[in-house]
């Protein structure tokens, strides 16, 4: 452990540790723009100059360059280090066109704080400054390249940590341009970060652009809820409006990044068709009437038609809070439990993630940074949970392997082996792989098969070798894992069921038996997946409560923040349903098409209002801090003419509660003893009863500050239930196809498909199936096709491609997708071609 | 005067391959392969004291013994044929007269360290002197000195002709290793050091055509014999010397390393043109000091030059007269540096153009009194930057203001450039 004195201050860091990152292990920030934690050391801006004094190095160095070591003395402070980072930053400003005023980034920009820190203050050059012309780079990113001060801290990232090619530096010397051959949209799923780590205005937040400066804002550390990762956040919200969303700093979860769905996918808090007063029966009421009548209908339906005759429905995307004041609510009253997922397969895979996870083996993503040989099966991580891509893509930078075992053409930013395996084999062949592994530890490991890691930083979103005999592929996979030191095994949950989740599961621990530090990372289905299946893992699935609507064995419906239409194929089933419904309540802050059917409406607040806790796949339970108070922005107010002038002593459209509090001012009204409202803590007392999860709420808990919490196994996860039968597709032949629904990055993800912006983004949705199946039944890549399930129909673009399972076919749960209601009838799903 | 490297020089063609040969061409080679141990061949390049004639002098045996036995293969043999140094043109010079000397060369070295690939990098506006390597490297493998199984010693080596894109900086070893890799050509900061992850991350060894044109002729007659070349005792073998500017004969002449350099001036270049009076010169290409007059008798070797502060360089001598201007001649250097940039670095990407204008403003008489320590301040700093390109470039700003104040005064003052009004 080197011990070396910075500025006076005795340090002690760990080896390879530069000595910028060891100052600031001491609090002392040496100035930088190249260097970035993430991103590593360069040496480009020459801005982090300091004074070696005594020791192994000596004079004016970069101190991103030089590793810390024994008896250094450094001083940041030495003449000649102030007067050399003086003349940098000179430099730097020569050609900055210091338009400061209407830049985006004025306020927070690290330019204007190393200019005014450096001390240069007179400009002494005269003459012309050099000028660029801006690119278009899409919706999302504002180009100013007159800003550029040439840290690469962009062509970096962007080509280096996330492997795709479309922008870079072009041209040399003092004409270095950075962007894209050609204007156009950046092509790479995380290419909001640009923004965070530019340090000065050249890529900036397009849809936040001149909407207030940083100090305008209110801003408060949130949690991304657009997948089950949970990355941290930070927003930032104005006049009741949020602007924009930035990464915060998590290193176990997200690291500095988060993705452009994360980034830019909160327009669902801004929606201006946003619930903002409570309905009954589609006429304005006051929250208080609402709530009464809803109590007064709910006590009624129980005693005419037993407790059971009330349903309740939530989903993944609903907190902890809200989740467990649901569960609270219905089994106080002998309600039926609530049922969280869309699908019965879904809702197994998930319970099964969660009862099998292992608490030493689960695996946060920065682990699987860390490991050497990962194992994805049954997911296609851009699509269900971006960062860990770019996770896999780090791992591989380091030397891992990556190996996919999923039908879908899956396409990663790394290099990787794919097998493409129906998702009813999955089971056998994890067992096959099982019994391919070597039960001998000892087992001498498999030769490497690279021999140079160079192409780790050149090469782009690779197309991966793909080897679709599974048959030859499993024993190399099988000695590539034993070879392996720190392999994680992913696990999807969105299109498997239970069995190949336990599986999954199974090998973990057969790797971990043979001294392997193995791990589990699962990938579930929401951002609170994990809490749903905790907190109502006997929920039913939404089919079977439509069933017993239909067979007249509910006849009250409370939805809680769900919106189980988003993907049935046959609305207009779920319509009659409704409306043979004596009563249907719903809470929710999203305008969806439940709203319009509903008897009564209970606006809620979003995360972003409300304090709101998740738990994330790996288990890690995270809070997001309320940012800003619930209310109608003034942009939709005054029709964007800001301020106003009419004046007032309400907040428009605050009418609304957080739906824990809600659900158990309902418990609360309908109990005939119990008639105490809990607080926040009260209920956080009683979740910690029904699920032995105990939140601290002291202002320095972990839980505040985001940091990891790992949950302890829960308890009693009962058998779950069989599923309902899988969705097909009938060829010509009297063979079939196996349908599954399934995320991609844009469209279909319920909160961001309420984001204006990324809807503009969305690519057309596509049947994906594998060309010789696609052959098989005269269909040809592109052309149309209809598909039908029951009474509804559905056209859609086909896509083949060869990475695709035999067998299987693929529909994206997109927005853009709707069934329509046909008179033809139908058992089962046919594809007819159009 | 003893000519090793220029023996085969003809005023009107290049050597043959046969004329190599009958020279003893090829010989060293044959003695070599699968005969000598590969330390035996670094060793005797240590003895001889062969300095890489590029512009650094780092000693060649030294950098092959740090390919380490155990190191992975494939590993890369590269030829730095990418003479863009401003006034110079010796190795240009030196692949139309005799080339299969480099080629000899770049298997033997490639036999020390065990690189079965050769690259030769040449610069872009050397279209002939690469079509002429094409076909003698063919030549070559056609008689067996290339390609699988050289001699039947067991060792193979093919080597092909990697034209650059046409930046100065592509002739920096590390920038070179990204350019031939397809990427930007950005020097890296060691370590790691290229002879340990050079192309694609494998050991590269890297070394200008005039180096690896000694090579053969230090393994046929030995150490001592190359010593012995040389001027003075502390240097080795001959130095092949550019000289341009106002002379009699400019061109390239190979002398003993360590001539001085009134005697390459006077002796070899003919003297001063008549009318032109010798002012200063710039002693190893663009990127090294105005020498002063003082030191007009120097003798020009890696050490001496050192020891009085200046840098041999690449040995070509830019002479410039009293007529000349010497801002001007500054200005026109600095234009070079300004764009041969390759952007990496604060002080040379911006540092440069900087103090490309300033030079503009003196030399149009729009220059002021307080330009001359900020142009002093600036030759300073540009020493922290990433790589030498901006400290070479500097270099003739900072003896301009060391040895030629006077002159940069004198346009300050009379607004106006001296020469252009003497005319």
């Amino acid at each position: 452990m080197p011990k070396l004195i910075i500025d006076g201050r005795n340090i002690e860091v760990a080896p390879g540790v530069k000595v910028i990152a060891a100052a600031e292990q001491a609090e002392i920030m040496i100035p930088r723009f190249c260097y970035h934690p993430a991103l590593g050391s360069v040496g480009a801006c020459r801005m982090c100059a300091v004074k070696f004094l005594e020791g192994p190095v000596h004079g004016l160095q970069m101190s991103c360059m030089v590793e810390a070591r024994d008896g250094m003395v450094v001083s940041t402070t030495d003449d000649e280090a102030v007067d050399f980072r003086r003349f940098v930053i000179e430099l730097l400003m020569r050609n900055h066109p210091h338009d400061c005023p209407v830049c985006d980034e004025g306020g927070h920009c690290l330019l204007q704080d190393e200019t005014v820190s450096s001390g240069h203050v007179m400009r002494r050059h005269i003459g012309k400054k050099r000028t660029h012309r801006d690119q278009y780079l899409g919706e999302l990113i504002q180009h100013e390249m007159n800003r550029c001060i040439h840290c690469y801290r962009c062509r970096r990232f962007y080509q280096d940590f996330c492997g795709y090619r479309d922008f870079g530096a072009m041209g040399s010397a003092n004409r270095t341009y950075f962007g894209r051959y050609a204007d156009g949209p950046l092509e790479n799923p995380f290419s909001g970060n640009l923004i965070d780590i530019c340090p000065t205005g050249v890529l900036t937040d397009k849809p936040a652009r001149f909407k207030g400066r940083r100090w305008d804002f209110e801003r408060a550390p949130s949690l991304c809820i657009h997948c089950s990762l949970g990355c941290a956040t930070i927003v930032s919200a104005r006049y009741r409006e949020l602007i924009r969303v930035e990464a915060h700093l998590n290193p176990a979860v997200n690291g500095h990044f988060i993705c452009d769905r994360g980034r830019f996918g909160f327009g669902f808090a801004n929606h201006p068709n946003r619930p903002h007063h409570a309905r009954i029966a589609s006429a304005t009421a006051t929250y208080t009437d609402a709530l009464q009548a809803a109590v007064n209908q709910l006590a009624e339906i129980s005693r005419t038609f037993g407790s059971q005759a009330i349903g309740t429905v939530t989903s993944s995307r609903a907190s902890m809070e809200t989740l467990m004041a649901l569960k609270i609510l219905a089994s106080a009253h002998q309600w039926r439990p609530p049922s969280c997922f869309q699908d019965a397969r879904q809702r197994n895979a998930a319970v099964a993630a969660v009862t099998r996870l292992n608490p030493d083996a689960a695996v946060s993503l920065h682990d699987v940074e860390c490991s050497d040989h990962i194992l994805v099966i049954a997911a296609d991580p851009i699509a269900e949970a971006p960062m860990l891509a770019l996770a896999l893509r780090q791992a591989w930078r380091s030397g891992a392997r990556v190996t996919v075992l999923d039908p879908r053409p899956v396409s990663l930013p790394c290099e990787y082996t794919h097998i493409p395996v129906a998702p009813k084999q999955l089971s056998a062949v994890l067992q096959q792989l099982m019994n391919a592994l070597p039960s001998s530890p000892d087992t001498p490991p498999a030769p490497p098969i690279r021999t140079s890691d160079d192409a780790h930083n050149a090469s782009a979103v690779s197309s991966p070798s793909c080897d679709p005999k599974p048959d030859t592929a499993l024993p190399l996979l099988a000695a590539a894992l034993q070879s392996s030191q720190r392999p994680v095994i992913v696990c999807g949950t969105d299109i498997v069921s239970g069995t190949v989740v336990n599986a999954a599961a199974d090998l973990v621990m057969q790797l971990r038996a043979s001294r392997k530090n193995a791990g589990i990372f699962n990938i579930l289905p929401g951002a609170n997946a994990f809490g749903a299946a905790i907190a109502s893992p006997d929920g039913a699935s939404f089919s079977r409560i439509l069933a017993a609507i239909e067979n007249g064995e509910i006849h009250a419906l409370l939805i809680a923040e769900s919106n189980p239409v988003r993907w049935f194929p046959d609305r207009g089933r779920i319509r009659n349903a409704f409306k043979k419904l004596k009563l249907l309540v719903v809470l929710d802050y999203l305008p969806t098409p439940v709203l319009d059917m509903a008897h009564i409406l209970l606006p809620t607040q979003t995360h972003f209002e409300t304090p709101a806790v998740f738990i994330n796949q790996e288990g890690r339970m995270q809070q997001a801090s309320p940012l800003h108070c619930n209310g109608m922005p003034l942009s939709q107010l005054t029709a964007g003419k800001h301020p106003p002038r009419e004046f007032r002593h309400d907040i428009p459209g605050a009418d609304t509660k957080p739906a824990w509090q809600v659900l158990l001012e309902i418990k609360a009204a309908l109990s005939a003893v119990n008639t105490h409202l809990p607080s926040y803590s009260e209920l956080w007392e009683q979740i910690g009863q029904e699920t032995g999860i105990i939140i601290d709420r002291h202002p320095d808990s972990e839980i505040s500050k985001g940091h990891r919490l790992r949950l302890q196994k829960p308890k009693h996860l009962p058998e779950t239930p069989e599923p309902d039968a899988p969705l097909q597709i009938n060829l010509q032949d009297d063979t079939s196809l196996e349908l599954f629904p399934v995320e991609s990055f844009c469209g279909t993800e319920e909160l961001s498909a309420y984001a204006p912006i990324l809807c503009r983004m969305e690519p057309v949705p596509e049947l994906i199936m594998h060309p010789e199946d696609a052959a098989g039944c005269g269909l040809t890549d592109g052309g149309m096709v209809t598909i039908q399930s029951g009474a509804a129909i559905l056209d859609v673009r086909l896509k083949t491609a060869a990475g695709t399972a035999t067998g299987t076919a693929f529909l994206p749960r997109h927005r853009q997708l709707v069934w329509h209601r046909t008179d033809r009838s139908a058992s089962r799903a046919s594809l007819p071609q159009k | 005067m003893t000519q090793v490297l220029f023996k085969n020089r003809h005023p009107d063609r290049i050597a043959t391959l046969e004329e190599y040969r009958a020279g003893g061409g090829y010989d060293a080679l044959t003695a070599v392969l699968g005969k000598y141990p590969r330390s035996k061949v670094q060793q005797l390049a240590l003895d001889a004291v062969l300095l890489g004639r590029g512009g650094a002098g780092f000693p060649a045996g030294k950098k092959w013994m740090t390919v380490a036995e155990t190191a992975p293969f494939p590993r890369y043999m590269v030829c730095n044929a990418d003479e863009m140094e401003p006034g110079t043109f010796k190795d240009r010079v030196l692949i139309h007269t005799d080339p299969h000397q480099i080629i000899e060369g770049m298997v033997i070295v490639g036999y020390s360290v065990m690189a079965e690939r050769g690259i030769i990098f040449i610069r872009a506006s050397y279209e002939n002197a690469a079509r002429i390597l094409e076909r003698e490297i063919e030549r070559a493998t056609t008689a067996g000195f290339l390609g699988d199984n050289i001699l039947g010693s067991g060792f193979s080596m093919k080597i092909s002709v990697h034209r650059s894109a046409g930046r100065y900086i592509c002739g920096e070893n590390t920038a070179q290793i990204n350019a031939i890799q397809g990427k930007r050509a950005n020097p890296i900061q060691p370590p790691p050091y290229a002879t340990e992850k050079g192309l694609w991350n494998l050991p590269t060894v890297t070394h200008n055509v005039e180096t690896l044109a000694c090579v053969p002729h230090i393994i046929r007659n030995g150490p001592e014999w190359f010593k012995s070349l040389a001027a003075v005792p502390t240097a080795a073998g001959t130095k092949l010397y550019c000289v341009s500017g106002p002379v009699q004969h400019p061109g390239c002449f190979e002398l003993p390393m360590g001539t001085r350099l009134s005697d390459i001036i006077e002796k070899h270049a003919g003297g001063m043109r008549t009318g032109y009076t010798y002012k200063t010169c710039l002693p190893g290409g663009a990127s090294t000091r105005f020498l002063p007059r003082s030191l007009y008798d120097i003798e020009m070797d890696f050490d001496t030059m050192k020891k009085a502060g200046h840098r041999l360089g690449t040995g070509s001598i830019i002479v410039f007269d009293e007529k000349t201007c010497l801002v001007g001649a500054t200005l026109n250097m600095m234009e070079f540096f300004a764009r041969e940039s390759c952007g990496w670095c604060t002080p040379c990407r911006e540092g440069l153009p900087c103090m490309r204008d300033i030079l503009a403003r003196i030399e149009a008489g729009d220059g002021k009194p307080e330009d001359i320590p900020l142009l002093r301040q600036m030759s300073k700093y540009v020493w922290n930057s990433y790589c030498a390109l901006a400290p070479g470039a500097a270099s003739p700003v900072e003896s301009l203001l060391t040895y030629f104040e006077d002159e940069v005064q004198e346009h300050i003052h009379q607004h106006q450039c001296p020469f252009s009004s003497k005319g």
